[in-house]
């Protein structure tokens, strides 16, 4: 099963944000979406989470979106936001109780605190969701958005994370931790969309890759065959060079080979 | 995997705690409510009538006029308006994404007042046969028209992109209030004088003028939305997070907006139009509860019912009592136990309304 999305355009006031960007992610791998600052990452996740006006369609396992109601949507995919600010003094765990009231493990009292341990955070599931660190709070999201979506795949059909900079803010331990949970997610049947800033990242824990720029998708394909020098200085507008480090074989890329 | 949850401390379940204050609270209300028919400026007592009842005699005229003419549709009338209040205020609040949101303070309570106004100013105009038709439902009915029109005017000008502004929403405020107040300035000069009675004895705020009348005047509408309010709990709880999450995590959010905002100018217009400005319960109630209980609105709501009757029986029983023969208004009383509160809130959270 997929994720479609078939020549999605958006407009912001005058400004085309996105001018027929398609993306066909499949259940099972990861799919990254990588691009300089303002190219519409964002705004594509956006418009595949029906969180903003797009035209175009967007095909979730085989059904699309703009006519599915938002509860059958968040049955089937759960959304990390970029940032995250809470209203109200809501505990740790009551915020990622908000997830599973809307997923379809509600009589599962265990699931929360279960996400809570799988992100390293079970200890402060007693503390004031507002007093958490910036990456603490990113991390009690993810774990908010897998108590949604907690059994990957469901009655047959693959569930999706769809994962907005989910490292954003988190150190490189943590950052190595949440790319490892969306990859199990991904290899244990469901699907992942991230939308990613750190190159290397991507390179390490994406099966497929869209490079956007300018609102354009520049490239789509398997991460290896996009992670180019040519795509990824033509996205970026600098040149830049992909590497492979010796034993590994998968590509990375360094600043220090960079020139303007 | 049972046993990963086994080496950490079950997580608090701050939820059924709050639910469980749901038989503590309305206890509490019976008490405040059996209070309040105790005391009064005569010495008639709901126990002096039981009593009389139990010997087989039936009380005589007086007791039936204070008790069930005077003191019962006051206090019934406490009840729903204090539940009215409390329930708007945590439903705005959620609505708002803000705790200092209150209809009292950010104008909702100055448009259901100028409704208000007008329906009693221009209700002698109306043709008779639309006055019987609406009877005593004109006022409240009115109020409910201009709170709903102050609180949609109020999410247009200070949510944007599902973000509320604080400064904005309070700005907006005072100059809703300053319109409100001098329409209505401009309705009291064309007032007669009876008119004008009704208007200063309103404007006070207080629940003397209760009567049976104004029960069922008000009251369906408060129950109405105080029931609908209460179901939008998981609602307003997603919206915590967000517009944009709240829709992610499976909520119809354009519907529970507009119910929120129908739900808060019904219950405010209909309190409003039979008590006049009574401040700071709907503020006071829901900070006390989240302090208490947390802020999970499935729980919140009914609590904020419970302890906002509670809470506005007890001050209008202070308000007989503290000069009594005479009495406050009951603004006063719950001004001078709520501003302060409200004082401390902001105290403790000037980040919030930094601009």
């Amino acid at each position: 099963m997929t994720l479609i999305a078939e020549d999605i355009r958006v407009v912001h006031g005058r400004h085309e944000a996105l001018s027929g960007v398609s993306l066909h992610a499949a259940a099972g791998e990861v799919t990254a979406i990588v691009g300089p600052n303002g190219s519409g990452k964002s705004t594509l996740l956006g418009a595949m989470t029906a969180s903003l006006p797009y035209r175009g369609r967007v095909i979730l396992n085989g059904s699309d979106i703009a006519t599915a109601k938002a509860w059958e949507l968040a049955a089937q995919r759960a959304v990390l936001p970029q940032t995250s600010r809470l209203a109200f003094p809501f505990s740790v765990i009551e915020v990622v109780r908000l997830g599973l009231q809307a997923g379809t493990a509600g009589d599962r009292p265990d699931v929360p605190i279960r996400a809570l341990e799988r992100v390293g955070l079970a200890h402060h599931a007693d503390r004031r969701f507002q007093e958490l660190s910036g990456g603490e709070a990113q991390r009690v999201m993810l774990a908010r958005v897998l108590a949604q979506v907690w059994e990957p795949v469901e009655d047959g059909q693959p569930r999706w994370l769809l994962l907005d900079e989910p490292v954003s803010s988190l150190d490189i331990a943590h950052q190595l931790q949440v790319m490892d949970i969306a990859r199990s997610f991904a290899r244990t049947g469901g699907g992942v969309i991230a939308v990613m800033h750190d190159l290397n990242l991507t390179a390490l824990y994406a099966d497929r890759l869209a490079v956007l720029s300018k609102g354009q998708c520049l490239s789509f394909g398997r991460t290896a065959d996009v992670l180019t020098d040519k795509i990824l200085s033509r996205a970026y507008g600098c040149s830049l060079r992909v590497s492979t480090p010796p034993p590994a074989g998968d590509p990375y890329i360094l600043p220090h080979a960079a020139s303007p | 995997m049972a046993m990963l949850s086994d080496t950490h401390a079950r997580p608090r379940d701050r939820l059924s705690c709050a639910r469980l204050l749901h038989p503590v609270l309305a206890a509490v209300l019976v008490v405040a409510c059996v209070a309040s028919l105790e005391v009064g400026a005569t010495d008639v007592t709901l126990s002096s009538v039981l009593g009389k009842l139990a010997q087989g005699k039936l009380p005589d005229g007086i007791e039936r006029v204070v008790l069930f003419d005077i003191r019962l549709p006051r206090l019934v009338l406490g009840v729903l308006v204090g539940a009215a209040l409390a329930v708007s205020g945590a439903a705005m609040q959620g609505l708002f994404r803000n705790p200092l949101a209150d209809p009292g303070i950010v104008g909702v309570g100055a448009g259901a007042g100028l409704g208000a106004i007008l329906a009693i100013v221009l209700g002698g105009v109306l043709p008779a046969s639309l006055t019987a038709l609406t009877g005593n439902h004109l006022v409240p009915f009115a109020a409910f028209l201009g709170g709903w029109g102050s609180t949609i005017l109020l999410y247009r000008v200070a949510t944007r992109h599902g973000r509320t502004s604080v400064a904005t929403m309070l700005l907006a405020g005072i100059a809703l209030g300053a319109l409100a107040g001098a329409l209505s300035g401009v309705l009291v000069y064309i007032a007669d004088d009876r008119q004008l009675r009704d208007l200063t004895f309103w404007g006070l705020g207080s629940l003397a003028g209760a009567s049976w009348a104004k029960v069922v005047a008000a009251g369906p509408m408060i129950v109405i939305a105080v029931g609908v309010a209460a179901t939008l709990g998981r609602g307003l709880n997603g919206l915590a997070l967000g517009e944009a999450t709240a829709a992610h995590i499976g909520i119809d959010v354009q519907r529970m907006k507009a119910l929120a905002i129908l739900a808060v100018a019904a219950a405010t217009g209909a309190a409003v139009a039979v008590s006049g400005g009574i401040g700071f319960i709907g503020i006071v109630v829901p900070h006390l509860l989240r302090l208490a209980s947390g802020p999970d609105h499935r729980a919140l709501l009914v609590n904020a019912a419970l302890l906002g009757a509670t809470l506005l029986v007890l001050a209008d029983l202070l308000a007989r009592v503290v000069i009594a023969p005479a009495e406050l208004p009951i603004g006063i009383v719950t001004a001078v136990l709520g501003a302060p509160v409200f004082l401390w809130i902001l105290l403790k959270r000037r980040g919030l309304v930094e601009l």
